[in-house]
């Protein structure tokens, strides 16, 4: 009666090999860890992703060194108000050579933040001193001051722009 | 041809049905038993939100993620908590037991008021004038002379060991000073040897003073005794000053730093509520601490996390005491070692059974290898125990009530803990590194959250603080030299930012793990103020510009915003 009756069909053996084998597993557990640490939550409880999330070297720019990020080849764009240099490559569509507000793209924008134009006569050449600002209106001065906010909260900060030759 | 046979090996009988029904059972338990992980991987794969610009030579600004960068900082664990004394809430009505006092909060208001004006009119103090040395071994007497002494605006300065009097007493003389009576006849002779005879100095003694040190005493200075102090402000009316500003320094912390300099950590009202917020944030929201608690305490209350824990306590309205390791002034020489027997030695005062341990490394250690050395003395069950506790933990599974408990740990444990080892919920380490292959043999041996923190003597709350359910374990990193790196510590606490400095620029585009120097910055940093009479030694520790604070450690950050404190 015994032995004979596992033998007795394959189905029964196959079904008895599952058994035993699930039993062995839930007797013992297995306990190897993975050889090589997982990059996935999926593959693994004690997983570590792969790379550090990107951030951005804050740097010092001049007007001729800011100038290049235009987007014009496909680069990163910056753009400039009151010396604080921000990454604006996601806003490509606006700042970007074909965009709305595409002449700000690697220059100082200020002028233009404050006055609220996108015209070209709100830039300075970049081989001229910095904008200075010094006419501009109190209520011109908070505007480019909330412009300056929106640009903080919805783009990086990566760097500040300061006079040709001092970078 | 073929036909047939396969018909053959088809054939089914009754017991391919009982076969059939017990492998599906099987295979249920197998696939849905698989036990939950306490807290989801992918969490534990963003434990930091990081800065998306960094400066050169430094990394990014790390904060908690449950803070954000966008987010505010906790200042307070509740919203009309503003300064020390308000941290002990009339409301509470239960009484509860700090040490060997058993306590309501109102009457340990009434008491703090009355050792105010005490010291006041004996002493005599100023209020913002005045400065007080407290001297004392952690007691009830300590958090009744602080938080007295804070609410007349008199800074208090406490010492993380009994080395750094003689500097202490030299450098910022103190009206007064509270100590234990064991002390006083050393503590007498070094006020001879550092003042001259004119100055006027009192000594305030918890304890009865021997008669020959009293007898030693000289003209220009006043014995009081804690008791007729307090009795003298329960007497008279009680004196009112102004109500100091949670900016206002109330003490001063010294310790010696890992260069060998004594330095102090300047503490505010701020800087100690700001520090309770934190801790009360390192148990999750559903286990926090609750007035049926009861805390013990490895750090002395001279040392500012030591003291943050204390007022944690008092703030929850737990039960609390401290270990005999903890203790700063000692009768003799005989140094404690750090042992389970001292990771339980709170029970020695009428507290409750312990529920969270505020624990040192070493204790840590010699908790987790006695128990399961005790353990592993049942060769049956062991294996197959820990075996199971393992493939748990794999899965970021581990809990107390398990089969397994029952049948081994529990027994292992209460062997070693005693009593403790029923109430324990939850053991917070800091004060060192942990070794890196302890975290999971420590996860099992307690099956209780076991918390990794990096405290720091400018730090009221934890600078970094492990999440209190991850059980991930990682193949042993190695430093350049090869030395076995220790646990990582998590990410930031939930109220500061850090951020390392002197980062390889090159490397870390490339894409390696910044390591650098920690620096923090937050409502819970103290300032520093170095010691009269030694040299100003500029920003190896300071970098005031934006408020940063030097910690002096190196560190490494992994790419799960976690933090790995480097030892060399």
């Amino acid at each position: 009666m015994g032995l004979s009756l596992d033998f007795g069909t394959p189905v029964n053996t196959a079904l008895l090999v599952y058994i035993l084998y699930s039993v062995q597993r839930i007797i013992f557990p297995s306990t190897s860890k993975p050889t090589t640490v997982p990059n996935e939550f999926k593959a693994g409880y004690s997983w570590m992703p792969k790379t550090h999330p990107p951030t951005v070297l804050f740097k010092t720019y001049t007007p001729k060194t800011l100038e290049p990020f235009n987007g014009k080849d496909g680069g990163r764009i910056l753009l400039a108000i009151n010396g604080i240099v921000f990454e604006v490559t996601a806003g490509r569509n606006f700042y970007g050579p074909n965009g709305m507000y595409g002449n700000f793209a690697g220059r100082d924008a200020s002028r233009g933040m404050a006055k609220q134009s996108f015209d070209l006569e709100m830039l300075t050449p970049i081989d001229q001193p910095l904008d200075k600002l010094e006419d501009l209106q109190p209520d011109e001065v908070e505007n480019m001051k909330g412009w300056i906010d929106h640009f903080s909260n919805k783009y990086i900060v990566c760097g500040k722009l300061v006079e040709n030759g001092q970078a | 041809m073929s036909l047939p046979n396969i018909s053959e090996y088809l054939a089914t009988d009754d017991l391919t049905i009982l076969l059939g029904l017990i492998a599906a059972t099987v295979f249920l338990v197998n696939n849905l038993y698989k036990p939950q992980p306490l807290v989801h991987p992918i969490l534990l794969g963003r434990q930091s939100d990081v800065g998306r610009a960094r400066n050169p030579g430094e990394s990014a600004v790390y904060r908690n993620y449950s803070t954000g960068l966008m987010g505010r900082f906790p200042v307070r664990p509740g919203k009309d908590v503003h300064i020390l004394a308000d941290l002990v809430r009339p409301e509470t009505e239960a009484p509860r037991t700090l040490w060997s006092t058993k306590i309501t909060n109102h009457t340990f208001q009434d008491r703090v008021a009355a050792v105010g004006t005490g010291l006041l009119r004996l002493a005599p103090l100023k209020p913002r004038e005045s400065s007080v040395l407290i001297l004392l071994n952690d007691c009830i007497e300590f958090l009744l002379a602080d938080l007295a002494l804070a609410s007349h605006s008199i800074v208090s300065y406490t010492l993380s060991s009994s080395t750094l009097l003689p500097s202490v007493l030299e450098s910022h003389r103190p009206n007064a000073i509270v100590t234990h009576a064991f002390m006083l006849p050393k503590l007498l002779e070094l006020v001879y040897d550092t003042s001259d005879r004119t100055v006027q100095h009192t000594i305030v003694v918890v304890g009865e003073p021997s008669p020959q040190a009293l007898a030693s005493v000289a003209s220009n200075i006043t014995i009081l005794k804690f008791a007729d102090v307090e009795r003298e402000g329960v007497r008279v009316e009680k004196i009112l000053t102004p109500i100091p500003k949670p900016t206002d320094v109330f003490s001063i912390s010294f310790y010696e730093a890992e260069n060998g300099l004594i330095q102090g950590a300047q503490l505010t009202h701020a800087n100690i509520t700001a520090g309770v917020a934190a801790i009360h944030a390192l148990l999750p929201a559903a286990n926090a601490f609750t007035p049926l608690d009861t805390i013990t305490s490895a750090h002395s209350l001279s040392t500012t996390y030591g003291r943050t824990i204390a007022y944690t306590s008092l703030y929850e309205g737990t039960s609390f005491a401290t270990l005999v390791s903890s203790a700063a002034y000692h009768a003799g020489d005989k140094p404690t070692v750090l042992d389970s027997k001292d990771a339980i030695s709170g029970t020695q005062y009428p507290i409750p059974s312990p529920t969270v341990l505020f624990l040192k490394p070493e204790q840590l250690k010699a908790i987790t290898t006695d128990v399961i050395k005790q353990g592993a003395r049942s060769w049956l069950l062991y294996p197959f125990a820990w075996r199971h506790k393992v493939s748990g933990v794999s899965e970021g599974f581990v809990t107390k009530e398990s089969l397994w408990d029952r049948v081994l740990f529990d027994g292992a444990r209460t062997k070693i803990l005693g009593p403790t080892a029923a109430t324990l919920r939850a053991t917070i380490v800091s004060g060192g590194p942990i070794e890196a292959s302890l975290m999971t043999p420590a996860r099992i041996a307690l099956s209780v959250p076991v918390i990794n923190v990096l405290s720091h003597p400018l730090v009221s709350g934890p600078v970094l603080a492990t999440h209190a359910f991850d059980l991930q374990d990682f193949p042993l990193g190695k430093t350049k030299s090869q030395s076995v790196l220790p646990a990582h510590s998590g990410p930031p606490g939930i109220n500061v930012e850090v951020k390392l400095v002197g980062v390889d620029d090159e490397a870390v585009e490339k894409g390696a793990d910044p390591v650098g120097v920690v620096f923090v910055r937050g409502p819970p940093v103290g300032k520093l103020v170095n010691v009269d009479g030694y040299e100003n030694i500029p920003s190896q520790t300071t970098d005031d510009e934006e408020g940063w604070t030097g910690t002096g450690l190196r560190a490494k950050v992994q790419t799960n915003g976690s933090f790995v404190v480097m030892t060399d």
